[in-house]
């Protein structure tokens, strides 16, 4: 907290971001957003597009995991769920996707809430377990899918891309026009989770968090908040999972297995627990960490020619050592880095 | 503790800089090799599977198609230009599939492209024939096959689905041949993924044509190490031929399995366990077992590349005809490159699969049988032989069989 600062107002005292410095830099960031889709390529616009679906999950999951302390490995599953949603509500009632993904976002919600049912009597590892349970239980109904009349993948017909009538494919190519529709949401769930927290709510959210017997003798009702708890983050899994459907206009399970789930987790962890904006720079992290290490074994690999064979373990090994660096040195997670920084600089050149 | 967090950042900013370097580094045009009579190298794509579950072939399959752009590049090139192959591992994960194509394609510029899995390439399908870049895979799903929904991708051996019906029109007649009565019972034992499933609904077909009973379908789960209970399941089902469709470390783990339990049955390897490997990993178990196989490794043309191989020390475990398959699914895709640039055509996506698809048949050096592309079919091939290991080697058993 930085000290000095007299709020007059209730606005002011309320403002998300109420100094100058922090305007500046989230004005900064706004133009940078606005302006990278202009120069970049398909392939860092790939990269920003997988970024910010990513990072739309992670939101989700930290809601769940970093802000209402519950535990879940069942995230890919909820991601399927979204996806497959939206997927068939595309191919077989041919639904545009400004339907399908709040309709897919909806349904997750309710498919997470529901499988957050134990949470009711589950606590730390134990519902970790639960979860993982669904997470098996919703990719066992999709590969063996004959019931809901899925195939291996589904493809989505490309005439479903489209915003209200306009085709996207007429407003520039398929990364591009995503560019604008992935940042765009992923906005718009900053916004909501970042002033969730200050609401109702969000604040049962960390009660039950930081103490749930304590909630529950100030007045918290705990199932009815575990259970928003769970829907909540599903929503967002929803929308990620739908945004990607339409995306990559494929879907197969294999995008969704556990793997994905501990992506997920790592991405949160790596980022910061309970931070909005920690989400986001794990996400960046976990996305562009193999993609990076990938471009550097190629830019180097005039010097050290057998750079490529050795590739993917450094790639796998790379993975691994991130996360036990953080955990030992950061477990705070690169908010926490970002926040030393400031602070290092807000007393620099006389710090204690 | 000051001094760690100091030592921390110190590294976080090494591996910071690390990074800014790569990102900057991709920007710069790699300096062009060679330096041929024809101009600049042609840009070949490529993605691999080294460390993911299909590694056991993928990895063969990958020294195959390297070895063959060397030994290209060794001869001449192509029409004096030589060949840059760009590739790189991607796990078996679609994402990352997805990543490395785009980067390979709008950043490299690769003018042709050769994947790997049946998932990712379905991924692919819808940015292949938007970026029209002639396609080839080792998967042979036989969704792929067909030029009016995915124009660019082509098929250079038989189809999954023709695999299999090729393997049961062979359990048909085997079960004649031991003279027994009625028709056989079959069981599916998969690869739990796409390309597992790919073949089953084809050949269910075929094999309900034939008066067969549905036949069971037992996915293995990935990276189990023990198929006891699957197998009990087609044991209780009383199969007597089971179609392994999966890569050859879970399919040879079956086979010792299905020995230890005293299951009494033939198995049916599909391409992508019917090697070498197999007999490796399961020894004496894989005697009298029968595989689909498309490459044979006896061919002349498998002879120049195994005869490569030995020269320059290349080491792909022992797996032959993977290895063929590498270096025979490569030499396709530039045989089609070779005879854009001879008609004197631009080297462009469009030019080359017109090329491909009117060139007629592809010699492949009795690998394979010609293979034939055609505006309205890209499997490039119908027919293959069966083989059976014989004295810890795959013998072929049969003449070339069609699905058809």
């Amino acid at each position: 907290m930085q000290s000095g600062t007299f709020h007059t107002s209730y606005a002011s005292d309320m403002a998300l971001r109420p100094y100058w410095p922090q305007r500046v830099r989230i004005a900064i960031v706004l133009i940078a957003v606005l302006i990278f889709p202009w120069f970049a390529d398909r392939y860092w616009l790939n990269l920003a597009n997988t970024i910010a679906i990513a990072a739309i999950g992670a939101i989700g999951l930290n809601i769940l995991v970093g802000y209402t302390g519950q535990i879940s490995i069942g995230h890919g599953g909820f991601l399927a769920v979204g996806a497959y949603t939206a997927g068939l509500l595309a191919v077989r009632l041919d639904m545009p996707m400004w339907i399908t993904i709040p309709v897919a976002s909806l349904f997750t919600a309710l498919v997470g809430a529901f499988f957050g049912l134990p949470s009711a009597r589950l606590k730390g590892l134990y519902l970790a377990i639960a979860t993982l349970a669904s997470q098996e239980i919703i990719i066992w109904l999709l590969t063996h899918g004959k019931l809901l009349g899925i195939g291996e993948s589904l493809s989505l017909p490309p005439a479903t891309n489209n915003l209200f009538g306009v085709p996207l494919n007429a407003l520039g190519n398929n990364d591009f026009v995503f560019y604008w529709i992935t940042v765009g949401f992923l906005a718009l769930t900053v916004i909501f989770v970042s002033n969730l927290f200050r609401s109702r709510a969000g604040r049962a959210f960390v009660a039950i968090r930081d103490q749930d017997i304590a909630a529950q003798v100030i007045g918290v009702d705990i199932f009815r908040y575990k259970l928003l708890a769970f829907a909540t983050s599903s929503f967002f899994a929803g929308l990620a999972g739908a945004l990607t459907a339409h995306y990559r206009g494929i879907i197969s399970w294999e995008r969704f297995t556990i793997d994905t789930s501990i992506l997920y987790l790592a991405m949160i962890i790596i980022g910061g627990l309970g931070s909005v904006s920690g989400s986001i720079y794990g996400a960046a992290f976990m996305v562009l960490l193999p993609a990076m290490l990938a471009n550097l074994a190629r830019s180097v690999s005039g010097v050290v020619p057998d750079i490529n064979s050795y590739l993917p373990f450094i790639q796998q090994g790379a993975f691994g050592l991130a996360i036990i660096l953080f955990l030992i040195f950061e477990p705070e997670g690169i908010v926490k880095m970002w926040r030393n920084v400031k602070d290092y600089f807000r007393l620099w050149p006389f710090s204690y | 503790m000051r001094n760690e967090r100091r030592w921390f950042s110190m590294l976080a900013l090494m591996l910071a800089l690390a990074l800014l370097l790569a990102a900057c580094g991709v920007q710069q045009q790699p300096p062009a090799t060679g330096g041929g009579t024809g101009g600049p190298p042609i840009k070949i794509g490529a993605i691999f599977d080294l460390t993911g579950p299909t590694a056991d072939v993928g990895t063969p399959y990958s020294k195959g198609q390297i070895a063959f752009i060397e030994w290209k590049n060794a001869n001449g090139g192509v029409a004096g230009r030589q060949l840059q192959l760009i590739s790189q591992d991607y796990a078996y994960e679609v994402p990352r599939a997805e990543e490395l194509y785009t980067q390979f394609v709008t950043q490299d510029k690769v003018v042709v492209f050769s994947g790997w899995g049946t998932g990712d390439t379905e991924a692919l399908k819808g940015k292949i024939t938007a970026d029209k870049i002639p396609f080839i895979s080792a998967s042979y799903s036989a969704t792929l096959a067909n030029p009016a929904e995915t124009p660019y991708n082509f098929l250079v051996a038989p189809t999954y689905s023709d695999q299999l019906i090729i393997a049961m029109k062979w359990a048909l007649d085997d079960w004649k041949a031991k003279g027994k009565s009625g028709v056989p019972k079959f069981a599916y034992l998969i690869n739990d993924s796409p390309f597992g499933r790919s073949p089953l609904a084809d050949g269910t077909a075929f094999a309900k044509a034939n008066g067969v009973e549905t036949p069971l379908e037992v996915p293995s789960p990935r990276g189990a190490t023990d198929l006891t209970p699957q197998l009990t399941q087609i044991r209780d089902f009383g199969a007597n031929y089971v179609f392994l469709q999966n890569v050859s470390s879970p399919a040879a783990l079956a086979i010792k399995n299905a020995k230890s339990l005293g299951l009494d049955v033939q198995f049916v390897c599909l391409n992508w366990c019917a090697n070498e490997l197999l007999i490796k990993l399961a020894g004496q178990d894989a005697e009298g077992v029968v595989g689909a196989i498309p490459f044979s490794p006896e061919g002349e043309g498998a002879k120049v590349a195994l005869n490569f191989a030995r020269e320059k020390g290349i080491d792909y475990g022992g797996a032959d005809s993977t290895f063929v398959q590498g270096w025979t699914a490569m030499s396709i895709l530039v045989a089609g490159i070779e005879r854009t640039l001879k008609d004197g055509k631009e080297l462009t996506g469009e030019n080359i699969k017109n090329t491909l698809e009117t060139m007629g048949p592809i010699d492949t050096g009795g690998v394979t049988l010609p293979v034939v592309f055609s505006s309205t079919d890209h499997a490039g091939l119908k027919s293959l032989r069966m083989f059976r290991v014989q004295n810890g080697k795959w013998v072929a058993i049969t003449d070339f069989i069609s699905a058809k």
